[in-house]
């Protein structure tokens, strides 16, 4: 390691310690998620610096980027006099106490963090996992990046539950709030050609990510997300699908990674024997029509939590009034 | 035919299934109800189905994807998973049923996809033999099951949905360091590899104490309870009696195989028994005391609930010596837990819908108008009590005698104490259901599926009661608790 990374991988870690620190202690929700945004950008950083570009991909569009925009979508909801920081800001009763009850979780966090430091030391520095025995079964697998290997069909039925787990996030955010569908504030004429422009290049983006992914980072999970970004993009510029494609379409379009991946589960525990056991010739042309639909859903599901609730009950309600 | 049977892959159709049936529930709305009704049955016939499988072929494990652990996931199911999908199977039917009558419109829409999603999350972890898949599973049953609390939609569900949300977000957090401790140190995340490979080293404690605190986090165990009475209390009537009965067993039930299997031939009678011990009988003396304090039936029951999984964790330190009667008596505690505590919480949930509250000084002779409801909320108490002859009886005996073998006197205090103070919280509800109020509310009428259902499942926690030899010798297949039994 040469001195010039040595300096810039403490100074990434110092910036992420410091970045966490404000994110939590800054009074101002709005800064304080800025802040948090800027923490998941660094934080993809140090995954390239760790080499596992896979998972900077990932953090840089889910973790900083959807995450950043959800957090933003709460705050604009949050009445003035609610969005503030509690744990910042201590009651005033607190203040003057020098033992209470806030010092327990920070002993217990400190221990545990000793502990696991000390443990992290007494491990190898290097552990080869499971990485010989996928780089073996890596041809057979129908794709030549390991982890796409894995995440599709070594641990598919892995991918299967995750995808679904999802799903059951936007079920449950639909079942506390309703879609607010009439909202359609005169979008700026930067926003509106902004999201002109760039929504196609996202397109582009988004299935150039899912098509690299067989042989090189990328994938179903980081193709959705950039997807994901367009859909919020064109929900600010004030765009809003009609109503009748936000019924059984959206629907659809929000089960169709699942549906698909059950749907390839059944039939190979049917032709094969084994739940999501690939023919080697076909592995991969498999890999690729279930990342795909994963990819329109991921996308779908991602813009559909920054609506932030359930389109069906806002028609339900034009209806009474 | 025989063929057919016992090579057929019920275990696999037990978490594709209900997951297509979610699937189908959130597309088709209107159809939700018999959709989901539909498959709750066909998986308990599944259950069936792989029961019988078992018994003729011995234990069940299906390489996914054809690789094998340790690149791929297996499942796997012995006898004592086998039993928990039985439970899961039955608890759900009843659910379901009574659902079909409870929820309505809107809700109705809502709640199937999330319960069939909760089965097949259930599901899943009851099959699963690698920890990762586990991890898997808890993120898909924490949604759900949080998602299901919200669905009440009152304020204090909300709050206690946020809580209940955070609660398990940390626990499975904590339960994923470890797994990632366990994969850097030993180079596999499935069970059965894990058992061969790892060695006594702080890898191992570490893992245990993240794993560990993980899990009794998402079981409740004293003093990590503090979730546990608002989601379960305020949550609709059906979703408290999943999350009672079904829910937090599943957490319990990944720590109790993790112990078996890795932690204690590594690390027992290093004091993580008595320490869990020790736990069992804070939270058996603390819940019951708070159940006896409340006003409000639902928040009574929901601290019974905190009292009945310290039970659970008092088996930890008299397996030394007392074996498969601890553990038996464990699995006993578990099954006729989950059957009455159902019951009791639909229970509650008729007389909340009869009198539209769940004042327990006001439940104005109840027993005169909705006997059935009272007559299931009696039964059940006698199986939480452990009064004879019920399954809670049988637990509670069981271990009464591997503790009195043992010459564990505090136990034994401790397991009397609890039963008189459940006997008396019980009693306590039981004797305002027999009185008159000072005001009288008006009433509404209370569904007759949802009377049946509640008594039915009281019912079945006291016919428990008669079917230990069975029953006992179906959790030995596979010799869950490595005690080298013979499988029949």
């Amino acid at each position: 390691m040469t001195l010039l990374t040595w300096i810039f991988d403490s100074l990434l870690g110092l910036s992420l310690l410091w970045l966490a620190w404000r994110a939590l202690a800054c009074p101002n929700l709005f800064k304080a998620i800025v802040l948090f945004v800027a923490f998941g950008l660094l934080m993809a950083l140090a995954w390239v610096r760790l080499a596992a570009p896979d998972v900077a991909l990932a953090e840089a569009a889910i973790g900083a980027g959807l995450t950043g925009a959800l957090l933003m979508a709460a705050l604009a909801k949050l009445h003035p006099t609610e969005a503030h920081n509690d744990f910042a800001v201590p009651p005033e009763k607190n203040v003057t106490k020098v033992w209470s009850w806030q010092w327990l979780p920070a002993i217990t966090i400190l221990l545990v963090t000793t502990g696991l430091g000390y443990v992290v030391l007494s491990l190898p520095p290097y552990a080869t996992g499971l990485s010989t025995e996928v780089a073996a079964n890596l041809e057979i697998s129908g794709a030549s990046n390991p982890v796409t290997a894995v995440l599709l069909n070594f641990r598919g039925y892995d991918t299967l539950l995750e995808i679904v787990v999802l799903l059951l996030a936007l079920l449950g955010v639909w079942s506390l709030n309703s879609a607010d569908l009439d909202h359609k504030a005169a979008p700026g004429i930067v926003l509106d050609t902004l999201a002109r422009l760039l929504t196609p290049i996202f397109i582009l983006v988004a299935a150039y990510l899912l098509w690299v992914g067989a042989h090189a980072p990328g994938g179903a999970f980081q193709a959705g997300a950039v997807l994901g970004a367009a859909g919020v993009l064109l929900l600010l510029a004030g765009w809003r699908p009609r109503t009748g494609l936000m019924a059984l379409p959206l629907r659809l379009v929000l089960v169709i990674g699942p549906a698909i991946f059950v749907i390839v589960a059944m039939l190979t525990l049917l032709i094969a024997g084994q739940m999501l056991e690939y023919p080697p010739t076909q592995a991969g042309a498999l890999i690729l029509i279930l990342e795909t639909a994963a990819t329109v859903s991921i996308g779908v599901t991602l813009a559909a939590l920054f609506l932030g609730g359930d389109p069906r009950k806002n028609n339900r309600n034009k209806n009474h009034t | 035919m025989g063929a057919v049977f016992t090579e057929f892959p019920w275990g696999v159709i037990l978490i594709l299934l209900p997951v297509t049936g979610g699937i189908l529930c959130f597309l088709w709305p209107q159809i939700a109800k018999i959709t989901g009704l539909f498959i709750v049955f066909v998986v308990a016939l599944l259950v069936v189905g792989l029961a019988w499988q078992i018994f003729n072929n011995g234990v069940y494990r299906h390489a996914v994807g054809g690789w094998g652990a340790p690149l791929g996931v297996d499942l796997y199911a012995d006898g004592l998973s086998l039993l928990m999908l039985a439970i899961t199977a039955l608890v759900g039917m009843g659910v379901s049923v009574y659902s079909a009558a409870y929820f309505k419109h809107e809700q109705a829409a809502q709640f199937w996809p999330l319960w069939l999603l909760l089965l097949a999350a259930l599901n899943a972890l009851f099959l699963s033999a690698d920890i990762f898949n586990v991890y898997v599973t808890f993120e898909l049953m924490g949604l759900a099951a949080v998602a299901l609390v919200a669905l009440a939609g009152s304020r204090e569900a909300l709050g206690a949905a946020m809580r209940y949300l955070l609660a398990a977000l940390l626990g499975s957090l904590a339960y994923l360091l470890g797994v990632a401790l366990l994969y850097h140190g030993f180079g596999t995340v499935d069970i059965a590899l894990l058992v061969e490979r790892a060695e006594p080293s702080p890898v191992i404690w570490a893992a245990l104490g993240l794993m560990g605190a993980g899990l009794l986090l998402k079981t409740a165990l004293f003093p990590l309870h503090f979730w546990l009475p608002p989601a379960h209390a305020s949550a609709p009537t059906p979703v408290s009696a999943l999350l009672s009965a079904l829910v937090v067993k599943a957490s319990f039930y990944i720590l109790l195989r993790l112990w078996l299997e890795i932690f204690d031939p590594l690390v027992g009678g290093a004091g993580v028994e008595q320490l869990l011990g020790l736990l069992g009988a804070a939270a058996i003396l603390w819940g019951s005391v708070q159940a006896l304090r409340q006003t409000r039936l639902k928040l009574l029951i929901a601290y019974s609930t905190v009292a009945q999984v310290g039970y659970l964790f008092l088996a930890f330190p008299l397996v030394a010596a007392a074996g498969v009667s601890a553990w038996s008596a464990v699995t006993y505690l578990v099954l006729s837990h989950a059957l009455a505590k159902a019951a009791m919480f639909m229970a509650a949930g008729n007389l909340l819908c009869f009198g539209g509250h769940d004042r327990i000084t006001d439940l104005d002779r109840v027993v005169q108008r909705l006997p059935l409801t009272a007559a299931a909320f009696a039964l059940a108490g006698v199986s939480i009590m452990g009064l004879p002859p019920s399954g809670g009886f049988i637990g509670k005996w069981l271990l009464l005698e591997a503790a009195l073998m043992q010459g564990r006197w505090d136990l034994v205090a401790v397991m009397i104490l609890g039963g008189l103070l459940a006997a008396g919280y019980i009693f306590k509800v039981l004797g305002y259901a027999f009185t008159q109020a000072d005001i009288s509310h008006e009433s509404k009428a209370v569904p007759a599926s949802m009377e049946w259902t509640a008594l039915l499942l009281a019912c079945g926690a006291i016919l428990l009661g008669f079917l230990a030899v069975p029953v006992l010798s179906l959790v030995g297949i596979g010799d869950p608790f490595g005690i080298g039994e013979v499988r029949p």
